[in-house]
């Protein structure tokens, strides 16, 4: 296990209602994570905890098997291998360029400029930000600032990737070149965990689902065997993916079909089709 | 013209390889012959670095000259204060040298003065040779790399900083703005004078509730990013050294502190 929530709860000063309230979840090592769940169910709460950035009211956490340390040393060393992307990427866009503002993270290391600089330029062509380098952050389109503030946490190559929404302001193609992005980072062996509301991303995406409602997890596994909890997930008014729906649908149609006609038809879809199907969707 | 055009041009103008320091210097040493010397320096002044601005750089004469022409317009606002002046009759004799032509006008006696159109001459003149100088700065040299000069040169941290984080944050809280104010045309908050000031109220409001909200925002991401307290950041920016655009600054300036030179020593 990379990161362990063991009883957390956390709530706002400002508000009535625990963002958090006894949560306990394990982010298991080398996975793609999806945490989904409802606008205010406590997924940023979770990552600014997961970071460091909260410190929890009650409860425990553990990284790498061993307890959280708020001291200053312990959270640069934890901030280095848990990369938080913020879903605006205009709050954390800090410096004035391109090329600054990726060296910005390695600098707080406190790294020499030969080292920072060729980090910062190996990061720039993994991302394809050559012709953007030298240009200001403000000059980029909200598509373009989301490949920077993935290139920002990238660059401290962290063992714990934390992407808030990041599907949040991008377009299809955009999506799809951030899917497979992260496949590749997934690839070099960093462990992510994607919060997002989009059920198809999720299933085509993950292989580890959690599901969070105000503030505890009600599911996890692996995406199959999550969505296959359909009374739950209605319950929760958060639904299954498009192709579930698809299938039950197809299998309602067939069984009301048998009905009116008097010849048997398969009033089900045979388990190895739809599984068959379902694999489809899922690799896409 | 907004700031973010201005930016842009500096981000695209062909001096940009140039190195910042020596656009920089270049602008800071017309700036000082500008304030020494005489008028027709002054206008060899303005005229050479309007060449540069627009010709070497590639600024868009119709922008550049849209700029300049603010500072026209306050010159000329100011003309006729500087070149009118007027007398009571009993001691019209007193300036029968400087004045030029006039009137009566009552008791009074107005009148175009030598002096006062020498005075506005020389303002004009110095107005517009020092804008000049500013605008190239401005319009070559983009504000990030005056910040890193800044730096170099040994300028307080603190203030680099703060300048860096307004910088990068202007353009959000304008957008901002300008996203606020787009919303409540659309729902015709400018109809009438009264609910002008009222959105324009609500308008400010909210940019200050939206500006403490960002900066708790940005705090919180600048601790995951590992914040020390301490804003350092590198790049990578190569400067090409260009032996003709050095060379005609350096003559041309040479020419022009011996024109100034020679104005003193002749006494014209």
């Amino acid at each position: 296990m990379l990161l362990e929530f063991e009883k957390v709860d956390y709530t706002y000063p400002s508000s009535p209602q625990p963002a958090l309230q006894s949560l306990t979840l394990r982010i298991p090592k080398g996975k793609r994570c999806a945490l989904l769940g409802h606008n205010g169910c406590g997924k940023t709460t979770l990552f600014l905890l997961a970071n460091g950035l909260y410190k929890p009211q009650n409860g425990a956490i553990h990284w790498q098997g061993s307890p959280m340390r708020y001291d200053r040393k312990s959270l640069m060393d934890l901030r280095q291998k848990v990369g938080l992307v913020f879903q605006d990427p205009e709050q954390q866009l800090v410096a004035s360029t391109v090329e600054e503002d990726i060296s910005y993270g390695l600098c707080n290391l406190g790294l020499p400029d030969p080292e920072v600089n060729q980090r910062v330029g190996q990061a720039i062509t993994a991302f394809n930000l050559s012709e953007l380098a030298t240009r200001p952050v403000h000059h980029l389109s909200l598509g373009q600032k989301k490949r920077v503030s993935l290139a920002d946490v990238m660059v401290l190559q962290p063992e714990l990737l934390l992407l808030d929404e990041p599907t949040a302001y991008l377009d299809q193609r955009q999506t799809r070149d951030l899917m497979a992005k992260l496949r590749q980072i997934q690839a070099t062996g960093t462990t992510i965990v994607m919060a997002t509301h989009d059920l198809d991303l999720a299933y085509c995406w993950a292989d580890w689902i959690f599901v969070l409602n105000q503030g505890q997890l009600i599911l996890e596994g692996t995406p199959q065997d999550v969505f296959a909890q359909r009374e739950i997930l209605e319950q929760l008014h958060l639904g299954v993916p498009l192709v579930f729906d698809v299938l039950d649908k197809v299998a309602e149609a067939l069984s009301n079909q048998s009905e009116q006609a008097d010849y048997q038809v398969m009033n089900k879809i045979p388990e190895p089709l739809r599984n068959r199907i379902l694999d489809v969707f899922r690799y896409s | 013209m907004s700031s973010l055009q201005i930016d842009t041009l500096a981000y695209s103008s062909r001096l940009r390889q140039l190195p910042p320091e020596h656009k920089l210097l270049f602008a800071i040493v017309l700036l000082i012959i500008t304030y020494v010397a005489q008028i027709p320096v002054q206008l060899a002044i303005a005229g050479w670095i309007s060449v540069w601005t627009v010709i070497y750089a590639g600024i868009p004469t119709l922008v550049y000259l849209r700029l300049l022409s603010i500072t026209i317009a306050f010159w000329l606002t100011s003309l006729p204060a500087l070149v009118m002046s007027g007398i009571d009759l009993p001691h019209l004799q007193t300036i029968q040298t400087d004045a030029w032509a006039g009137f009566r006008w009552g008791d009074y006696y107005l009148y175009l003065s030598h002096q006062g159109v020498q005075q506005a001459a020389e303002l004009g003149a110095r107005a517009i040779a020092s804008t000049a100088c500013i605008y190239f700065v401005i319009l070559t040299i983009p504000f990030t790399e005056i910040l890193s000069v800044l730096r170099r040169i040994g300028c307080p941290t603190l203030l680099t900083e703060l300048m860096m984080m307004m910088y990068r944050f202007i353009f959000v809280l304008l957008k901002t703005a300008r996203e606020l104010w787009t919303a409540q045309q659309s729902r015709s908050g400018y109809r009438t004078r009264t609910l002008w000031m009222k959105s324009l109220g609500l308008l400010i409001g909210q940019l200050l509730r939206r500006t403490l909200e960002n900066y708790r925002q940005v705090s919180l991401t600048l601790n995951s990013r590992g914040f020390t307290g301490d804003f350092r950041v590198c790049h990578s920016r190569q400067y090409k050294l260009s032996k003709r655009y050095g060379f005609e600054a350096l003559f041309g300036c040479t020419l022009l502190v011996m024109l100034t030179g020679w104005h003193y020593v002749t006494g014209i």
